[in-house]
């Protein structure tokens, strides 16, 4: 086996797009399954059906959710760029999810805690951002010292 | 370009940086592989190094430690292959003084070696491929199978002594 033939084999962790669809997977699932949690939590009397049907939508996001993160852990992990690409889909993906539940609990006049919960989620990924940025940049810095 | 230049354009997550990376260390880490394993599974087992190496990779705090780091992700999955082998108690270990090492005689030939690898126990085969084959230094090779550099000067002489022993034997067969 030479060289390339093992390139071709590693080419799904080696491919950038597969990383980012991986963090796009945990991020994507775990904020949809959390708005489809605040729009179930805070809806009143809902009919079983219904109910089951959340609860089916809620574990097809956390389906995506854990899948993403298996990838991301055992798989293919995210190299510094990728981290920062995926810290702003957090950021984003926050962001809307913090919007959205304030908007809903305006809406019912329920849920007051959700928002909170989800801009301590917001201030969580703006700090794995910074984060990720400063380790890219040192990252780089370093790159131009030794030539590259 | 530098290891360090190399791993740190990987952490960045330089796609052509990656794949020169594998490119530049397959046949080592392949060879390490065939060496302690033998033939039948060892392109298998180099991708479990390698996939070992990329979730790695991002964590590795001194790139300039790259090949040391390297061998031990290489040896950690060689070791899970050879659990029965590495749980046999070792043969106690002569002084590391009477030990130090040497590259003379029988060790200049490398294929000779090479040869006889197959014949030795995991732990005195693992530091011959490290230090003869692969001109690791001592203290790499202490680093890598994680034991003091005495240790590491022991199991060198030992080996040397065994793979005497087996030359010496096949010549007297003759």
């Amino acid at each position: 086996m030479n060289a390339d033939e093992m390139l071709a084999r590693l080419s799904r962790p080696l491919s950038p797009w597969r990383r980012v669809a991986a963090a796009v997977a945990a991020i994507g699932g775990g904020t949809g399954a959390a708005a489809i949690g605040v729009l179930w939590i805070t809806e009143p009397q809902l009919p079983a059906r219904t109910q089951v049907a959340f609860a089916g939508l809620v574990a097809i996001g956390l389906a995506w959710a854990g899948y993403g993160i298996w990838a991301l852990t055992r798989r293919t992990p995210l190299f510094a760029r990728d981290r920062v690409v995926a810290g702003w889909l957090a950021v984003g993906a926050t962001t809307l999810l913090a919007v959205f539940t304030a908007a809903v609990a305006v809406a019912r006049q329920r849920g007051w805690a959700l928002p909170a919960v989800a801009l301590a989620l917001l201030l969580l990924a703006a700090v794995n951002l910074v984060r990720a940025r400063a380790v890219r940049s040192e990252l780089l810095r370093r790159k131009h010292e030794l030539g590259g | 370009m530098t290891d360090e230049l190399l791993v740190i354009r990987c952490r960045l997550g330089e796609r052509d940086a990656l794949a020169r990376l594998v490119r530049q260390w397959h046949e080592p880490v392949l060879v390490y592989v065939r060496r302690m394993l033998g033939p039948a599974h060892a392109e298998d087992v180099a991708q479990e190094v390698w996939l070992a190496v990329l979730r790695g990779l991002p964590r590795l705090r001194q790139p300039e430690r790259f090949t040391p780091w390297l061998y031990t992700i290489a040896r950690r999955v060689v070791v899970n292959r050879l659990r029965e082998e590495y749980a046999r108690p070792e043969v106690p270990g002569e002084a590391a003084e009477r030990a130090v090492p040497d590259h003379g005689d029988l060790v200049a030939d490398r294929d000779e070696v090479a040869r006889r690898l197959g014949g030795l126990p995991a732990r005195e085969r693992e530091v011959l491929i490290l230090f003869h084959l692969e001109d690791l230094p001592l203290e790499a090779c202490a680093e890598i199978c994680g034991v003091p550099v005495g240790t590491v000067k022991s199991r060198l002489s030992r080996a040397r002594r065994m793979v005497r022993a087996a030359i010496e034997a096949e010549g007297e067969g003759r």
